[in-house]
């Protein structure tokens, strides 16, 4: 190694140190979506709402995706057919666009990011021409907007991308990782996309289909794409009910791009999001009406409770200390991760948050420090 | 004045103010002007949007490559209005409906093996074929597509609205794990084209059949579960061409005498909708007419309440038949009253050599009141009962003991309802079958007889430890001892159950049955769920 690569190597080390104890001293906020049409912004420090701001539409499904730089949440909303950006800082709407166009109808089920200069928006167009007198379904498409591109932005590109596309999250390397029948990776400026985990086309001789449900974007704050599947591994005879049924996960560590599938945990309860635990890739934590914490490695249940309610959505504090189920009706539940003892709730204003994807991240000064 | 109700509405149209309809406003008589007024109708309200293809019939795409029931032309029309902004008033609506059921319907034979879904029986669990188990009836019941009749380019076009007007389709259980898109189109569709093409000559022959008017008087006979046997009579006038008033009287087993007044329109050439006011309650009949113009079989059931109705047998007062007899089972040895409800009944009865008539209590054309006696038997068996050339097979029994009980239905859904919400509860009620299991002594072989429905003691109980540990019992719903109707709890979050849930539960409903050898009891698992948001009249 040449001094110059030496010094290099510290000067970046130290650079990002630095900039993580700068993000250290910085509270953790969350941004949310309930109804009819609010979008909260939360100080998870001190547990109390900065702003609420109102969304131009109806907010189902409200799946949140933010700005690299934290200051804009894209939110798409409006039954499925609309994004808009907000302004976190102040409640500007800064992006809007209406999937829709002509007589062509575009759904999304919950596909939405942002790439990682923070430059472009992404979505999957799920697309049906609609005639005076019958439908046409239309390919399903990776569809890019600039995010610049103000209040009627339409896309600047759009890829042929596989039918049955829900969430998808950017990587550090700017890759698109999607979740269809299998995950994949999309390079947004080309279109190019490659198959990462083979999930439907695995078949795993011995286990059945793996079952995905997910419209949740989660794993930001783990450093993960994330989704979970559930799985039943037959005996010799393939009789369904001498079958093991487990919880898995298809995983892509975003700042890597590595991949793992892992089954974690017996079949015990239906669970809608989980995740791992920031910076421990043997914690692996699952919630609906019960909130479980896994060791993967294990595969065993640590610990699972019986929640108050059912809650759809999981997320961790930044330092992994903390869990946030959000999801359902309209309070945050708190809970400390290593216990998973119940240390609050953060009741919102407003209704039902439904499906929408709550976001955890280390707020800059610029939020934080922005006028209540 | 009874208030006059569309035979078909459901809440879907009452979003749009049909409740109110007048079922014969407007109406034209004679079968050449309602041909034309649904032409117009046609031609006014949908041409819109579906391109003319012929004239004299004016054919239409789309519309003019489908069959469906009365029902399944409602549900259409209905969802132009509220999806794609047609315009039609509820008048107009119901002459189409009438129009296309009566030149674009089904037939007999076409509608008879999805009769459950058109009648109301909720509780019906359909044995569906794997080719539309998962495909169609994971969302919808497999009889409302057997309930149509399309080209295949209709059957694809199917498909596209539907993944167009509900794009979760193929990210839903059973839709994600598998290309939803690519099997519906290329084997789905092929399959549909196959069982229920359209197959106009079918169509064509049924048009064409001779059918005769439905006014005059009818003989009722039916039974109610949780209430027994019914038996009435029912005139219905001819108003206008398919078009009826009715009155109605009857009488329940246990003495409860009933009667009403009500409307009528039949579709089809066949397919009979009325709906009755009958005391305080409202009713809706859906019957078939059979073949010969002499009998109508189908269900009369509360409109609010629909699981609670009586299965309903109609036959032409100037026939001569045997329609029920009342109690339908008798015990060795014992001397009875027997009742023999039907229509101009003459000569002699004969109940077997097993029974002997010992006096006729009571006779008018239409009911015979008997005492009998029953010989000892070591084993149940069926009595044909005879009265002079008219017989009525499978309904009484003769029997020793019961040795074995089975609850019907063995698998019921009831939903919470009612507290301030917008749906009502949903009930369920359930009978206990009474059987000798023949010499074999073993339940469910072909040597067991069906004795008959018996009275028992009914009893909840909490379906498995995950309904214990949750408390169903307490929450869920409450049940008759005596009649066997289940009543579910209040809809709404719960905040004194566990997770703040609903009153939803997971229950065993038990007959208790004490003959004078043993007591026995029978089982059927109830599901206690949530409300049904969406009610059309084919689910």
């Amino acid at each position: 190694m040449s001094l110059n690569t030496i010094i290099t190597v510290l000067i970046s080390a130290s650079l990002t140190l630095m900039s993580s104890m700068s993000y250290a001293e910085q509270p953790d906020y969350m941004v949310v979506v309930n109804r009819p049409n609010n979008l909260h912004v939360i100080n998870l420090a001190t547990e109390t709402i900065d702003r609420t701001c109102e969304l131009p539409g109806d907010s189902a499904p409200g799946t949140v995706a933010m700005s690299p730089d934290k200051l804009t949440a894209y939110v798409l909303a409006g039954r499925f057919g609309k994004i808009w950006g907000i302004d976190v800082r102040n409640c500007d709407l800064t992006f809007s666009t209406d999937l829709s166009n002509g007589n062509i109808r575009v759904k999304s089920i919950a596909s939405l990011a942002v790439s990682s200069d923070g430059e472009e928006v992404f979505t999957v167009h799920n697309p049906v021409r609609i005639m005076n007198d019958h439908y046409e379904v239309l390919d399903t498409q990776f569809a890019v907007y600039k995010a610049d591109a103000g209040l009627q932005a339409k896309p600047v590109r759009t890829y042929p991308v596989p039918r049955q596309i829900n969430i998808i999250q950017t990587a550090d390397d700017g890759l698109v990782y999607l979740s269809g029948p299998d995950v994949y990776s999309i390079e947004p400026k080309t279109g190019k996309i490659e198959t990462v985990i083979p999930s439907r086309t695995a078949n795993r001789p011995g286990f059945s289909q793996p079952d995905i449900l997910t419209v949740w974007p989660i794993g930001r704050v783990s450093d993960e794409f994330i989704r979970m599947y559930s799985i039943a591994k037959f005996d010799e005879s393939g009789d369904p009910d001498k079958a093991e049924y487990f919880w898995g996960f298809e995983q892509v560590i975003l700042s890597t791009g590595k991949t793992n599938v892992t089954e974690f945990a017996p079949l015990e309860d239906v669970l809608f999001t989980g995740m791992h635990r920031p910076g421990k890739p043997n914690e692996f934590y699952g919630v609906l009406t019960q909130l479980k914490r896994f060791d993967v490695n294990s595969q065993k249940v640590i610990k699972s409770i019986d929640l108050e309610r059912t809650y759809y959505c999981i997320n961790f504090s930044t330092d992994g200390s903390k869990l946030y189920l959000a999801g359902t009706y309209n309070d945050i539940a708190v809970y400390d991760a290593e216990t998973l003892k119940k240390l609050g709730n953060i009741v919102l204003p407003g209704g039902d948050m439904s499906m929408s994807t709550s976001q955890v991240f280390s707020s800059p000064k610029e939020l934080s420090n922005a006028k209540k | 004045m009874i208030k006059s109700l569309n035979p078909l509405s459901w809440k879907g149209a009452k979003a749009i103010g049909v409740a109110s309809l007048i079922a014969f406003s407007g109406y034209v008589a004679g079968d050449s002007q309602s041909a034309v007024e649904g032409e117009d109708i046609l031609q006014n309200r949908c041409m819109g949007c579906h391109i003319p293809e012929a004239q004299n019939p004016l054919q239409l795409s789309r519309i003019s490559h489908q069959r469906k029931t009365p029902e399944g032309w409602l549900m259409t029309i209905t969802r132009m209005q509220l999806v794609h902004g047609a315009v039609i008033t509820d008048d107009e609506r119901q002459s189409l409906v009438k129009y296309l059921a009566d030149t674009q319907g089904l037939t007999p034979e076409e509608s008879a093996p999805y009769r459950y879904v058109l009648e109301r029986r909720l509780n019906h669990v359909e044995d569906t074929g794997s080719e539309l188990k998962e495909m169609c009836a994971r969302c919808h019941s497999e009889a409302r597509v057997g309930l149509q009749r399309r080209e295949q380019g209709e059957w694809e076009k199917l498909v596209h609205f539907h993944l167009g007007q509900w794009p979760s389709i193929e990210f839903s259980a059973m839709g994600r794990d598998r290309d939803w898109f690519g099997i519906a189109l290329n084997e789905t569709v092929p399959y549909l084209s196959e069982q229920f093409g359209l197959d106009k000559k079918v169509w064509d022959d049924w048009q064409a059949a001779e059918k005769s008017s439905l006014a005059g008087s009818w003989r009722l006979a039916g039974h109610r579960p949780g209430k027994g046997a019914f038996n009435g009579s029912m005139t219905a006038e001819e108003t206008a061409r398919d078009k009826y008033t009715l009155t109605l009287t009857g009488e329940y087993a246990n003495g409860e005498k009933v009667s009403g007044k009500g409307e009528a329109i039949l579709y089809s050439g066949y397919e009979w909708r009325a709906n009755l006011n009958i005391g305080e309650e409202s009713y809706k009949q859906v019957l078939a007419m059979n073949k010969s113009g002499k009998e109508l079989n189908g269900r009369m059931f509360l409109r609010n309440q629909e699981p609670l109705g009586i299965d309903l047998q109609a036959v032409r007062a100037d026939e001569s038949r045997v329609l029920s007899v009342s109690p339908t089972y008798i015990e060795s040895g014992k001397t009875v009253d027997l009742t023999i409800q039907g229509v101009n009944l003459t000569g002699n009865v004969d109940l077997g050599e097993h029974i002997k008539v010992l006096k006729t209590t009571g006779q008018t054309k239409d009911t015979i009141q008997l005492k009998v006696r029953a010989d000892k038997v070591s084993r149940a068996e069926p009595v044909t009962v005879k009265v002079g050339e008219q017989k009525l097979e499978d309904t009484l029994t003769l029997y020793r003991s019961v040795d074995h009980v089975e609850v019907t239905p063995a698998y019921a859904v009831a939903r919470v309802g009612g507290a301030g919400g917008s749906q009502e509860k949903v009930k369920a009620v359930f009978e206990a079958r009474a059987y000798d299991v023949g010499d074999d002594g073993v339940a469910g072989t072909d040597d067991d007889v069906f004795i008959g429905i018996m009275p028992a003691q009914w009893e909840l109980q909490a379906f498995d430890e995950i309904a214990i540990r949750d408390r169903d019992l307490e929450f869920a719903g409450e049940i008759d001892r005596e009649t066997g109707v289940f009543t579910p709890g209040d809809a709404g979050p719960n905040p004194d159950r566990k997770y703040g849930t609903n009153n939803a539960g997971r229950l065993k409903v038990v007959a208790n049955l004490n003959t004078k050898s043993k007591s026995l009891s029978a089982e059927a698992e109830l599901l206690v769920t949530v409300q049904r948001w969406n009610n059309p009249p084919i689910r």
